[in-house]
Parts: structure tokens; C-alpha cells; sequence
């Protein structure tokens, strides 16, 4: 069963650690880590949150956790909760990631991403492009070549429309020279529904992260045409999108972001956990279950990505017609 | 005989109009992706025409006297304050309110705003133990918070009481 | 036959005291949040993923299938006697079942709504013990245009709850496509209908429409009149179905199970469409069609079999080609992953146990949801006797748990309210409110496949006629719509002697 007793007393502990002056809350401010999940339960970002909990407590390097959930609008709900209700909070952390970019620019959002100190970034999930078996482009190339030829004719799945799926369908029509705009898109309600589509033969390719076709590669259903990877994968036959000439590399990144208002010393604690996760066999180990690259990077170099990622991807939702 | 208008109808006729209008201008105010094959207003201007057909119907059947509905029963205006008092507990209480920084009223929670939710409710519907009530609430709702987030971790709102918990 | 030792294998695993437990307090979570508005398999299965780092796969998965079909039974539970859906799917079986309540006769609609899910629940279980293959690529060959399609013949068969007129239910109809429109655009990313309230980028729960309509309408219904209220105090007490009651339900409790399990397979099939059909095939099929509205049994049976079908058939291509087409199964596969199992088509070849299992463990959690919940109609009937004053506090504090506990935001309370006294108005000036949820779970799901297929045809039209699904499913709401009058027609044409030529 779950361990009611620990959930128990955490909630305690942090109950009366509220009711604290200041100073000794302080004091013991990395005995627990509070994780803000901007997003329901059971999605990827909750389920980072529980791969840290689950290897952090594992390997001793922290002991009780809180977990809060704000769902909705890619982050944009939860963003602002987490900025007003934790800010000063020395032990909050927020997982977030490149999904929450594209929903803060695509929403027009007024807070940044930016304005958290950033922390780390854990991992990467990079993307595929399939086509069903029966198809009759067998590479890359045979599928830009039909794509530059008529755009229209080449339906794409994918998640949402402004999403990870849909931002590297642009990148790609920018990169061969279609106009973003032209992409036709078909956007579906997750993974799922995207492979069904693709299974019935319903759209010419898809795109979305590896995993969600990891499966159906393997069981001779779905074919890899390429990966956004910076370099080839072990154990998945296909090249990554540069070999064939598509100047794109993408990943869905995710990571860790503190309060606002937090203090230099108390954002390198912070950076300091991270650091031991990373570095810890139990963290890899849980990277290769769940097929995530580690992609670890931490404080200001996180910083200065996520500002270039802000650059790009305004960059290509505005290619989209989705930012202005 | 003459056919004389029925007020209330024509209200309702007039508010299902005033929909069509509103849903009309938030539907102007799609942004248009050049993209889509089929336009992300295209539907929603399919309901605006299609609230503004069925309002002016009602309208009509408004001016022409109406139609058969509840009418005659007397409201209970207390019962209907009191359940409004209620509601209106539990939303300003459960999260607290605040403009800006500062605090008009502290976030109680989930129990003692839902406590004055359940007493009132009791009051609406003709109790007169208002005190046996705010407790039967009381238990209710402990006994709901730690069900709820204690054994299976839904978050249902944590203020002052929830803490000791 | 193979598949049969497979299936004696997966009793083998599924009858172990260990998991017997696992099963037992599956079903017996699972109906609990069943019961209660806004909480669903989805969430609650979320939440338990962590038990996945102490107990062994199948015992996971066997607790999780038990929650899932659990809910599904729990329901209709709150939908019949306190008119408060708690689950979108059990939206319709509050139509017929709340009436039969308020006529006294809450255990007949209990009992045939847990006797049809276990009957709907076994056909579905057995439906994917033989068929999953065929029925998902059944499944499978369904693109946006025949979906959209479908959703046509859904909106024509669904005139059947449209109620005293057409105009008032149609206005219920297009406010409830309006609500379901709000929030960003899932096929081009912008934002509709938001007013630039963050929390409605999501969209609109669509239980917090339903329980705000009926239960939130419905109090303040009672609230403000006396008169009725005291009424409603006097509910007479039969606890069992009559011979009559099985008569009229058996066979709906069948066509539900067929109607339910395909289109539950479907990756964009859901489980609402399912009953919206069962209740108006009802309606048309029952002898006593003027019952409808007023507390029809079959109009419980139907949908309630059709939902707990399709439960069933949702798991078809999870289990068969690792396809998640359900929030529910999507954690259920998150929760694969956390063991580092691949679900995917390979599943059944690299853990028949696991399978086969699971498959086992939905027989046996059905029998139990029918033992754990036919007892609990008598208690469930007593439900009602609290009196009005608390009773309807309780479900005053069971929504506000539904609506801002699921997600911490007063706006979903304020919404929830506002649909409220929407609902106490509707009922006021006689509008139905059935339409409203109809519209809004249908109007999205039409729209989204229509323009998906228009992408992907490229804007031409001709692929709504060109499919032969598409076209079939299209010929069917033609000869729906036309049928009934070309068969006035001829017999017009062709008076029977004892008519007066002319007369008609």
C-alpha cells in the first residue's frame, strides 16, 4: 500500500514549519522539497515529478516530498499559482518544460518563464517522424519531396495544434522551404488517437515524441523515417532529420524551476540536489526505464537555454500563425 | 380576443438574443490562422446564427402570449437567501479572496467554508437547528477531507481547520 | 481452443487470495469515487501510480481495471437518486433513472442499471477475450470523416430528448455546443470563448455543466418552493424488480452491450455517444414510448449496459495494440511504463500473464460489482429518506468536492454556481436541460472531426460521400430522417379499404 504514515507526518511537518518564524522555517528549509506540478496528474511532467521523488528518496537525498497539482493550458494556470503561492519559498520547485514556452507565447501569457530562477533541466525527449508500413515514402527525402512538391496533399498527425508535435512540423516546412503555414496539420487528442490515425492509414505521416511509436516500430507497424535527435539512437534503425538534409534538432525538454524571490545561496541548494540526482545510479537507471535522454543541465546555463528556446520558438509559432 | 405578450417569455426570448450577440462578437474575435483548412470560426459563427434564429422565435412566441411553463408558484424568498448566503460562503471562503496583495478574507478551506454551505443549505430547506446542523456539516466534512485527501490524495482545499488534521 | 487455455491460465493468476484482495478493493474504490460527481478512474488511478513501486505488475493492473470498471457501475448510482451524474457517461440514465426515483421506484432503477452492467460489463470482457482483433481493426479502418459521420446520426437520433419543443430544445442544444467550444482550439491552437480567463483555456468540465444544471438547478429549484419540496419528502419504497421490470429490461441491457463495446473500441468512439444512442433506439423500440420522460426502464437499462460496454471496449486496442485512446487507459499505460513494460502490440507474446491475467481479473471483478452492489440498493433507496434539509447540504458539499477539489479553482465553483441558476431558469420556462450536456460533448466532437477530415482531404467535400463508412452511416440518417415519412406517404398512396378515398 501506499505509505500513508510518511504522507502523513510530511503533511505535518510542513503544516507546522508554515506556522514558523521565518528564520527557523529557513533553517530547515532543504529537510523537504515541495513539488508544483502545473499539470494533472498522470502526464509527463507529473511524471518527473515522481521519478525525483521516487530516486531522490531512494538514494537518501532527501526524505519527504509534497506534491501540488495546478492543471491546465499547457501550464499557464498553474505558473502564476505557483509564482504567488511560493514566492520566497526556498524548498518549491516547479517542473515545467518546453511544452509550457510554447503555451506562455501562444496564449500571450504575461508572465515568463524567465522570471523563475531556473534550476535544471532533467531530461529530453526527442521526436520521430512516421510513416505506416504501407506507405510509399520510405525515407525522409520521399517525404519532403512529396511535401515540396504539394504541401496539401501531406496530411500530418500529431498532438495539439501549437505543441511540441506541431512547433517541429513548422521547423521542418521552414527548413525545406513550405511555408509553416501551408503544414496540413491534424491535430489529435494525444499519442493515442495520433497512432490509431496512422494505423488506419488515415494521414500520410505523424509526428510526435519516439515513445509514443516505440511499440508499433518495433512490432513492423509503423516505420521511422527520421528522429530529432542531435545523433543516432541506440537500437532505432533511422536517421536523425540532419542526415537527411533537414537542418532541425528538437527536444522536448523538461525540468525544474524555483520560487520566485528566492536568494543566490538558496537557489544553489537547490542546484546542489539536482546535481546529486543527476549524478546518481539510481537516476540513471530510471532514465533508461523510461526511455528520457538525460539531458542535464543546471543554474545559469539553463538559464541562458531557456531564453534561446524562447527566441526559437516565438520564432516559429509566429511561422505558424499562432504568435504575433 | 386579443393575444397579449407575456413578459417573462419575452425575456427569455430577448436573453437567448442577447447570447446570439455575444457569442457573435467573442466569435469576431477569433484570431484567424490563415492555415486552417476549415476556420476556427467557422463553427462557432454556425452557432451564433443558430441562437440568433431560435431566439427570435422565442421572441416571437413571447409577443404572441407565450407558452405553458411554471408560473403561479410562489418563491420562497428566504429559502432561495439562504441557499445564496451558502454559496456565497463557500466561494469567498474556501480560497480566501484578495485583490492584489492584500488579503480581504483568509483562505479557510475546504471544511469550514463547506460547514457554512451545508447549515445554510439546512436553513433553505426549513430547518430550524441551526446549531445540530453546523455540526452534522462539521463531521461531514472532516470526514470527507480525510477520505478524500488523506487516504486517496485528491486535493480538495487545506485551510485553517485542514491543517491539524 | 487456445484462446481458452489462455484464459484458464488468466483465472489461475486472477483467483489467487492476493489478487482476489486487489480486486475486491478495486471495485470497492472504484465505485466509491463512481459515486461521486467529478471523480473518475482517470484521476484516481493517477494518483495511486506510486503503488506501482510496491506491488508486482499484475496485482497493479488488477487493482486498476477493478477501479475503472467499478466506476463505471458507481455511476449511475447518484444519476437515479439525487439526479447528479457522477460520470459524463452516466449523464443519460439520469434522464429515465432520477424520474423513477421520484415515482417511488429507485430500487427497480438501481437494480436494473447494476444488473445491466454486469450483463453489459461480462459481453464487453468476453467481446475482448475473442474478438479484440477483429474489432479493432474494425476500429481501426474509422477516419475523421466517418466519425463526423457517426456524430450526424447522433444529433438526428438524440431529437428523441429534445422534449416538448423543438425550439426550446434546440436553444438547449446550441448553448450546450456553445459551452463545449470554450477554451483553445485543439486542430489550430487558438482561443476561443475564454475571455481571458486562464482557467477556461482547458475548456469546460462537462460533469460541472451536468451537475450544476441538475443537482445545483434542482436544490435551488426546491430551495425556492416550499410546495414542492414537500413533495418530493414523500418517496415510496419498492426495493426489487417486478416480473415486468425484467421483461422490459433484458433486451436492452443486450443491445446496449452491442451498441457500447464497438463504439467504445473506437479510438474516437468515447462512451457518451453509445448511450445517447441506446435511449433513443429505446424510445423507439418501447412498447410503452410515452413512459419516456416520465421514468421508462428500458431508459435506464440501455444506456447504463452501453456505457459499461463500452468501458470494455475501450480496453480493446490498449490491450491489443497498446493504444491508449482513453484518458483512463492513457495513465493505465503511463503505469506500464513505470514497470518497464512496453504495452504495445507485442504485449500479449511478451506478457500473456500479465494479459490474460487482467482479461481474468475483469470476470471476476464483474461478478463482484453485481454481489457488493445489489445488497447496497436497499441501503442506497434509504439514501433518500434523510431528510430534505441535510440531504440536499450533503450534495451541496459532494459537488463543490466534484467541482474545486478535482481542480483547486474558484473559478470551476463560480462556473458551477452559474450553471445553476442557468438550470433553476431552464426548468422554470420549461427548457430541458438533456440537450445542453448533448450538445456539449457532441457539438466539439463533430467539429473536430469535420475539420480533420477537411485537412486531410484537402478541403474536399466529396470524402463524406466517397468513404463507404461515411457514406453508409449518412445513408442511415437519411433513411432515419426521410423513413418515417416516406411510410406515410405510401400508405396514404395506398389506403386500406375500410378508408374513404380521400379521407386521409
Amino acid at each position: 500500500m501506499l505509505n500513508r504514515r510518511t504522507l502523513l507526518t510530511t503533511s505535518l511537518a510542513l503544516g507546522g514549519a508554515a506556522m514558523l518564524p521565518f528564520s527557523r522555517a529557513e533553517a530547515q528549509a532543504l529537510q523537504s522539497l515541495q513539488i508544483f506540478v502545473p499539470a494533472a496528474p498522470g502526464g509527463g511532467w507529473d511524471g518527473t515529478g515522481r521519478a525525483i521523488e521516487q530516486v531522490m528518496r531512494a538514494e537518501k537525498i532527501m526524505e519527504s516530498f509534497q506534491f501540488e497539482h495546478a492543471p491546465g493550458a499547457g501550464g499557464v494556470v498553474g505558473l502564476p499559482k505557483f509564482m504567488s503561492s511560493k514566492k520566497g519559498q526556498p524548498n518549491a520547485v516547479m517542473v515545467g518544460g518546453m511544452v509550457m514556452v510554447g503555451a506562455i507565447i501562444a496564449n500571450k501569457a504575461p508572465l515568463k518563464l524567465t522570471d523563475l530562477p531556473p534550476i535544471a533541466r532533467l531530461t529530453g525527449e526527442f521526436e520521430a517522424i512516421v510513416v505506416p508500413a504501407a506507405s510509399p515514402f520510405k525515407t525522409m527525402k520521399d517525404l519532403v519531396a512529396a511535401f515540396k512538391a504539394d504541401p496539401a496533399k501531406v496530411s500530418w498527425a500529431g498532438g495539439s495544434a501549437g505543441g511540441t508535435d506541431h512547433i517541429l512540423a513548422g521547423m521542418i516546412a521552414k527548413a525545406v522551404g513550405v511555408d509553416p503555414k501551408k503544414v496540413a496539420y491534424v491535430a489529435f487528442a494525444g499519442g493515442g488517437p495520433a497512432v490509431a490515425a496512422l494505423l488506419g492509414n488515415q494521414v500520410s505521416c505523424g509526428v510526435s515524441g519516439y515513445g509514443e511509436f516505440a511499440e508499433q516500430v518495433k512490432a513492423g507497424k509503423l516505420r521511422v523515417l527520421a528522429l530529432s535527435a542531435d545523433k543516432r539512437q541506440q537500437g532505432i534503425d533511422a536517421p536523425t532529420l540532419k542526415e537527411e538534409g533537414v537542418d532541425v534538432e528538437l527536444f522536448n525538454w523538461r525540468g525544474v524551476f524555483g520560487a520566485p524571490g528566492i536568494t543566490k545561496e538558496q537557489q544553489a541548494a537547490l542546484i546542489g540536489l539536482f546535481d546529486k540526482l543527476n549524478a546518481s545510479a539510481g537516476w540513471k537507471a530510471e532514465l533508461a526505464k523510461r526511455d528520457w535522454t538525460g539531458i542535464y543541465l543546471s543554474g545559469d546555463g539553463f538559464g541562458k537555454y531557456i531564453e534561446s528556446e524562447v527566441t526559437r520558438i516565438t520564432g516559429i509559432l509566429k511561422d505558424l500563425g499562432l504568435a504575433s | 380576443m386579443t393575444i397579449r405578450p407575456a413578459l417573462p417569455e419575452l425575456f427569455v426570448g430577448l436573453g437567448v438574443l442577447a447570447l446570439a450577440a455575444l457569442v457573435g462578437w467573442a466569435t469576431a474575435a477569433i484570431p484567424q490562422s490563415t492555415y486552417a483548412r476549415i476556420s476556427p470560426a467557422a463553427f462557432p459563427w454556425a452557432i451564433t446564427a443558430g441562437l440568433a434564429a431560435l431566439g427570435a422565435l422565442l421572441t416571437i412566441e413571447g409577443l404572441r402570449g407565450g407558452w405553458e411553463h411554471d408560473e403561479g408558484t410562489v418563491l420562497d424568498l428566504p429559502g432561495i437567501l439562504w441557499l445564496g448566503t451558502g454559496l456565497a460562503a463557500n466561494l469567498l471562503l474556501i480560497d480566501g479572496l484578495s485583490i492584489g496583495e492584500t488579503v480581504i478574507l483568509p483562505r479557510m478551506g475546504f471544511i469550514i467554508a463547506s460547514t457554512i454551505l451545508f447549515a445554510c443549505t439546512a436553513r433553505a430547506f426549513g430547518s430550524r437547528r441551526f446549531l445540530r446542523d453546523l455540526a452534522f456539516g462539521l463531521v461531514l466534512t472532516i470526514v470527507a477531507y480525510i477520505g478524500f485527501d488523506r487516504v486517496l490524495g485528491y486535493q480538495i482545499g487545506s485551510g485553517i481547520i485542514e491543517r491539524f488534521l | 481452443m487456445e484462446t481458452l487455455g489462455h484464459l484458464a491460465q488468466g483465472f489461475a493468476v486472477a483467483l489467487t487470495p492476493i489478487n482476489l484482495m486487489w480486486a475486491l478493493i478495486g471495485v470497492a474504490v472504484g465505485t466509491a469515487i463512481g459515486v461521486l460527481p467529478g471523480l473518475g478512474p482517470a484521476l484516481t488511478i493517477a494518483l495511486l501510480l506510486p503503488i506501482t513501486t510496491k506491488v508486482d505488475p499484475t496485482a497493479a493492473f488488477i487493482l486498476f481495471a477493478g477501479i475503472y470498471y467499478g466506476a463505471m457501475y458507481g455511476g449511475s448510482t447518484t444519476s437515479i437518486l439525487l439526479n447528479t451524474p457522477g460520470e459524463s457517461a452516466t449523464i443519460v440514465t439520469a434522464l429515465e433513472g432520477n424520474r423513477m426515483a421520484k415515482r417511488g421506484r429507485a430500487g427497480a432503477a438501481l437494480a436494473t442499471a447494476a444488473i445491466g452492467s454486469f450483463v453489459a460489463g461480462t459481453i464487453g470482457t468476453i467481446g475482448i477475450t475473442f474478438l479484440a482483433g477483429p474489432v479493432v481493426d474494425f476500429a481501426l479502418k474509422f477516419g475523421p470523416a466517418d466519425y463526423f459521420s457517426l456524430m450526424v446520426l447522433c444529433f438526428v437520433t438524440v431529437s428523441a430528448v429534445l422534449g416538448n419543443s423543438a425550439v426550446r430544445g434546440l436553444t438547449a442544444l446550441f448553448i450546450g455546443m456553445f459551452l463545449g467550444m470554450i477554451g483553445v482550439d485543439n486542430q489550430s491552437g487558438q482561443i476561443r470563448f475564454a475571455f481571458g480567463i486562464t482557467e477556461l483555456y482547458d475548456g469546460i468540465n462537462v460533469i460541472i455543466v451536468a451537475v450544476g444544471l441538475f443537482a445545483i438547478g434542482e436544490t435551488l429549484w426546491l430551495a425556492a418552493q416550499p410546495k414542492v419540496r414537500d413533495e418530493v419528502l414523500d418517496i415510496k419504497d419498492s426495493i426489487w424488480m417486478s416480473r415486468e421490470d425484467w421483461a422490459r429490461s433484458w433486451k436492452p441491457w443486450i443491445r446496449g452491450s452491442l451498441i457500447g463495446f464497438p463504439i467504445g473500441a473506437m479510438p474516437a468512439g468515447g462512451a457518451e455517444i453509445p448511450t445517447f444512442f441506446s435511449y433513443s433506439l429505446e424510445k423507439k423500440l418501447s412498447p410503452k414510448p410515452e413512459e419516456f420522460g416520465h421514468g421508462a426502464i428500458e431508459g435506464v437499462a440501455g444506456p447504463e449496459a452501453a456505457n459499461n460496454a463500452s468501458a470494455a471496449g475501450v480496453l480493446v486496442p490498449m490491450l491489443a495494440l497498446g493504444l491508449p485512446t482513453s484518458a483512463t487507459a492513457a495513465i493505465m499505460l503511463s503505469a506500464f511504463q513505470s514497470y518497464g513494460i512496453n504495452p504495445g502490440p507485442q504485449l500479449l507474446e511478451s506478457n500473456p500473464q500479465l494479459v490474460w491475467g487482467l482479461i481474468a481479473s475483469l470476470y471476476v471483478g464483474n461478478v463482484m460489482l453485481l454481489v457488493l452492489n445489489l445488497p447496497l440498493v436497499g441501503l442506497w433507496v434509504k439514501m433518500l429518506k434523510i431528510p430534505a434539509p441535510l440531504l440536499y447540504g450533503g450534495i451541496l458539499i459532494f459537488a463543490t468536492i466534484g467541482s474545486y477539489g478535482i481542480s483547486r479553482s474558484v473559478i470551476d465553483l463560480i462556473l458551477l454556481y452559474l450553471i445553476g441558476i442557468m438550470g433553476f431558469f431552464m426548468r422554470k420556462f420549461d427548457f430541458p436541460t438533456a440537450p445542453v450536456i448533448i450538445g456539449m460533448i457532441l457539438g466539439p466532437m463533430a467539429e473536430t472531426n469535420f475539420r480533420q477530415a477537411m485537412t486531410i482531404s484537402n478541403g474536399d467535400w466529396s470524402t463524406f460521400l466517397t468513404r463507404p463508412l461515411s457514406a453508409s452511416l449518412l445513408a442511415l440518417t437519411l433513411i432515419l430522417l426521410l423513413g418515417p415519412k416516406l411510410h406515410m406517404f405510401f400508405r396514404n398512396r395506398n389506403p386500406k379499404p375500410d378508408h374513404v378515398p380521400g379521407d386521409a
